[in-house]
């Protein structure tokens, strides 16, 4: 894999290039400069539109639709305090009506054009995508364009969204997979941004007015990022794009929270109470940022302990000689605010303090005695060798380009990081193994009725 | 919204892109999907054995199987299947039907050769460990916590499991494709190989290769990988199960669990399948998505939006399987209404959206919906051979799918409704299904 990197001026688009037709576009008669990065994986153009959006397109004209990512550096640490659940409910009503278009008409027009487009939030971005047929891409632009400017917030739709996120209130004290990682936040950040949530109080300080208000805190002109991959070019889509975003303000102001700083890892398991015939596990220890050192060695050890499925320690011991879990995984999750290795599996209620136990072995055997040759090449193999298997669709390019661009990556990241992953070393490996493999860095949380510990 | 019609097409274009089929001497049927956007292929082999043509008593052997067939071979040991695959960069996986079962792997396309190599190996050699406490039972347990996992902690899915064993009763499809607990818990290997002895031979099998390669390579990959396979003559004509039996009763199901904290309220009715009643079947697509189907739906609008009586409602119809099409309708209410009330309510509106008709425009929208479908389905590789696989593997022509969009199209308004008022006819029976808390132990 050997990168190439050639920055050229391919286009120069003045106003009357633009292509033919009938429903060309007039707009965005300023030239452009289009710089091309072709890469292993994608051949990436980028551009800034003479309305000053930053753009990174890969075009693909073998299938007739765009695939679209549009995304901002704020997200649910926004809500005002109070007000949990804000920014989530700016982005439900994002394609719920907007101009003369009210949530039904809205709904149907998107039918009508067969687009789809909606909005969503993470903690500290929101994002909205959206595919749309070439033979549409002007008139789904447009209402893209009317949701950005003038979304109505009508307090009916409004009103459906408060009802759904009392259900979930309610559904959530069942749910496994929330009651853990609620049981492990509390443990371990309780104080953070990154600890709150929606709750029946926060519910009912929610209005049509706030989410109304919210919106211009998130999603404004600048600072908007777009990805976009589809059977267009850069002096269609910008035009397009420029007129899509000219109802945003212009600006807003985006606050970061601070590094989440986990308290020590609990001592003994959290055992939380749930009436069923298996127990979830999960655990959860600090990690690092993708900028630092051990990242890369990280991501590779991970695969080989607990991230490659079939082959991975805990896979081998716990699912295949053992039998007691139909899954078990571990991740690395590099967040620049929340740095962590985490993993999870179930098991029968009869054996979930013998699989807590049989993890925690797992990891102090894998740092003390550290990874094979065989197992580092397996590694290798398979990290950089799958790698293009996360290329080989329009929507799966679209949200790989957006996750470069959220944690400011450089263009050619998808050629570099093959690069960094295939010059770790077993030294690198069993380094890491032995730092972050300590089981007393991690919190363990089972869910259900567990048996086998002593309180 | 009178003007915008022009602008809801979809069009393809049917000689830009199409599928190639051929078949092996050995009769295995091949079909090459091409896809030529990046240097991967998913390659896939299907079988014509699901959880249908399981024997009395021995429930969830086709899909514990499935599991057993990525153990050892004559000539791979236990534990290399998987990494011959991923020192290759692929990823691999197995699917269990009613109808069929699916092998597949996803790898660069240098790499296709040994993929075939691999599911060849196991087509016919593969080893199945006998010790009590060797890699089959142990296997068994995993499927056991599959089945902890998907069903027995879902409540949901156990209300699922109870309606299907009503509405399919007497056909295969009445036990759940993971099995029942006791049974699956009694498999054995001897189990295992005689399952395997039985349905696993090339002429039972179908080839599916997507992506970056042309019909050509894939001819003759195949032709060295599986044409050297003899078939066993075993398997021809073992599928006899007939098309389901109209339901003869209606009846409720209840499943109570302290888990449920939002009740949902359902009704299964015959409705039919593309493969038993293709015009039927469109018509019943575009019919329940015109009634049920998502926020514009004539349900969701009266019953959600206007009366705001449910936070959900919908219709559809299970419309890929081989034996039968449950017509589907549910609900769930919103905090502090009833599921009387809201059951009252929705026949109601159901009995009044039917006496009225449906509006043309709502139904071109909704076909031209299905339609586009069709094209954005086609971003995905995987999407695509898993619908021409299953397709073909239960017995459907592909000109069918590539057909799909002109044929969901030509549906007509009256077609469309004259199918649903047929499944909710007033002498229909159904099946009934609540999820309600457990009142006892609820707060």
């Amino acid at each position: 894999m050997r990168r190439t990197l050639k920055t050229l001026i391919v286009a120069m688009m003045l106003a009357g290039c633009a292509p033919t037709g009938p429903e060309a576009p007039r707009a965005g008669s300023d030239p452009f400069e289009v710089a091309v990065y072709d890469g292993a994986f994608a051949t990436i153009q980028q551009f800034t539109t003479p309305g000053g959006v930053s753009v990174w397109l890969v075009e693909e004209p073998s299938i007739p639709i765009l695939s679209l990512r549009m995304a901002w550096k704020t997200g649910t640490t926004s809500d005002p305090i109070g007000q949990d659940g804000l920014t989530d409910a700016v982005t439900y009503m994002m394609n719920e009506g907007a101009g003369d278009y009210d949530t039904q008409a809205f709904q149907t027009r998107m039918e009508e054009l067969n687009m789809s487009f909606g909005c969503s939030a993470a903690r500290v971005s929101t994002a909205c995508s959206a595919s749309m047929l070439t033979d549409n891409l002007e008139n789904s632009f447009e209402l893209i364009g009317l949701a950005y400017a003038s979304p109505r917030f009508d307090p009916d739709p409004f009103g459906r969204l408060v009802r759904e996120r009392a259900v979930g209130l309610e559904t959530r004290q069942t749910n496994a997979g929330y009651l853990a990682s609620r049981a492990l936040v509390e443990a371990l950040y309780p104080d953070h941004p990154f600890a709150r949530q929606i709750s029946e109080d926060s519910l009912a300080a929610l209005t049509p007015e706030a989410a109304k208000a919210h919106k211009d805190r998130l999603m404004s002109r600048d600072g908007l990022l777009v990805t976009a991959v589809g059977a267009v070019s850069p002096q269609q889509l910008a035009p397009l794009i420029d007129a899509m975003i000219a109802g945003l303000p212009e600006t807003t102001e985006r606050a970061a929270p601070r590094p989440v700083d986990m308290a020590s890892a609990a001592p003994a398991p959290i055992l939380v109470d749930l009436p069923q015939p298996q127990s979830l596990v999960q655990f959860i220890g600090p990690g690092v940022t993708r900028e630092h050192a051990d990242f890369y060695p990280l991501a590779v050890m991970n695969y080989i302990f607990g991230g490659g499925g079939f082959g991975t320690r805990l896979m081998d011991e716990l699912r295949v000689a053992r039998g007691l879990t139909y899954g078990i995984y571990t991740q690395v999750d590099p967040d620049a605010y929340l740095p962590v290795l985490a993993g999870g599996g179930t098991t029968k209620n009869e054996s979930a303090a013998e699989f807590v136990d049989a993890i925690a072995d797992e990891m102090t055997t894998m740092a003390e005695t550290g990874a094979t040759a065989q197992e580092l090449e397996d590694a290798l193999l398979y990290l950089i060798g799958s790698y293009p298997l996360s290329f080989d669709s329009n929507a799966k390019i679209a949200a790989n380009m957006m996750s470069l661009r959220l944690d400011d990556l450089p263009v050619d990241q998808f050629d570099r990081r093959n690069e960094r992953i295939s010059s770790v070393t077993l030294e690198d490996v069993n380094r890491v193994a032995a730092t972050y493999l300590d089981p007393a860095r991690y919190t363990f949380v089972v869910v259900g009725e567990p048996e086998g510990f002593t309180d | 919204m009178t003007g915008l019609a022009a602008l809801a097409t979809a069009d393809t274009d049917p000689t830009a892109w199409a599928p190639s089929q051929f078949t092996l001497d050995n009769g295995m049927a091949v079909l090459v999907l091409p896809d030529h956007r990046a240097p991967v292929v998913t390659h896939m082999v299907w079988y014509r054995v699901g959880a249908m043509d399981e024997a009395p008593g021995k429930s969830g052997i086709a899909h514990l199987f499935e599991h057993v067939m990525f153990k050892q071979t004559d000539d791979i040991a236990d534990g290399e299947f998987d990494r011959i695959v991923t020192r290759s960069g692929g990823r691999s996986n197995a699917g269990t039907s009613w109808d069929y079962t699916v092998y597949y792997e996803q790898v660069a396309k240098q790499h296709l050769a040994t993929m075939m190599a691999l599911e060849a190996e196991r087509m016919t050699d593969l080893i199945i460990d006998e010790d009590p406490e060797g890699s089959f039972i142990t296997e068994r347990d995993v499927v056991k916590e599959e089945r902890r996992q998907t069903y027995e902690s879902s409540p949901s899915r156990m209300l699922q499991e109870k309606v299907f064993a009503e509405f399919f009763r007497g056909h295969p499809y009445e036990i759940s494709i993971i099995g029942r607990m006791e049974e699956v818990g009694a498999l054995t290997p001897q189990d295992g190989q005689a399952f395997y002895d039985t349905f696993y031979s090339p002429e039972n099998a179908i080839l599916v290769v997507a992506g970056d390669v042309t019909p050509d390579e894939v001819r003759r990959l195949a032709e060295e990988h599986y044409g050297p396979k003899q078939p066993s003559g075993l398997v021809s004509d073992r599928r006899n199960w007939q098309a389901l039996a109209p339901l003869d009763r209606t009846v409720a199901v209840i499943h109570t669990d302290p888990k449920v904290r939002q009740p949902v309220w359902s009704r299964y009715y015959d409705g039919t399948s593309l493969l038993l009643d293709r015009d039927r079947a469109l018509a019943l697509e575009v019919g329940l998505q015109v009634l049920g189907g998502g926020s514009t739906s004539l349900l969701y609008q009266r019953l959600v939006e206007e009366q705001k009586l449910a936070i959900s409602v919908g219709s559809a119809v299970y419309s890929f399987l081989r034996d039968g099409g449950p017509a589907l309708i549910y609900a769930s209410p919103s905090p502090g209404v009833s599921l009387e009330t809201l059951e009252t309510a929705v026949m109601q509106e159901i009995a009044a959206l039917l006496e009225a008709g449906f509006d043309p425009a709502d139904v071109q929208r909704v076909r031209n919906t299905l339609a586009a479908d069709a094209i954005y389905q086609r971003d995905s590789q995987m999407s695509m051979a898993r619908s021409f696989g299953a397709w073909v593997t239960i017995g459907g022509d592909v000109q069918d799918l590539l057909d799909y969009p002109n044929d969901v199209r030509a549906v007509t308004t009256e077609q469309a409704l004259a199918a649903v008022r047929q499944v909710f006819r007033p002498d229909a029976h159904h099946i009934e299904a609540r999820l309600l808390p457990d009142m006892e132990d609820a707060e």
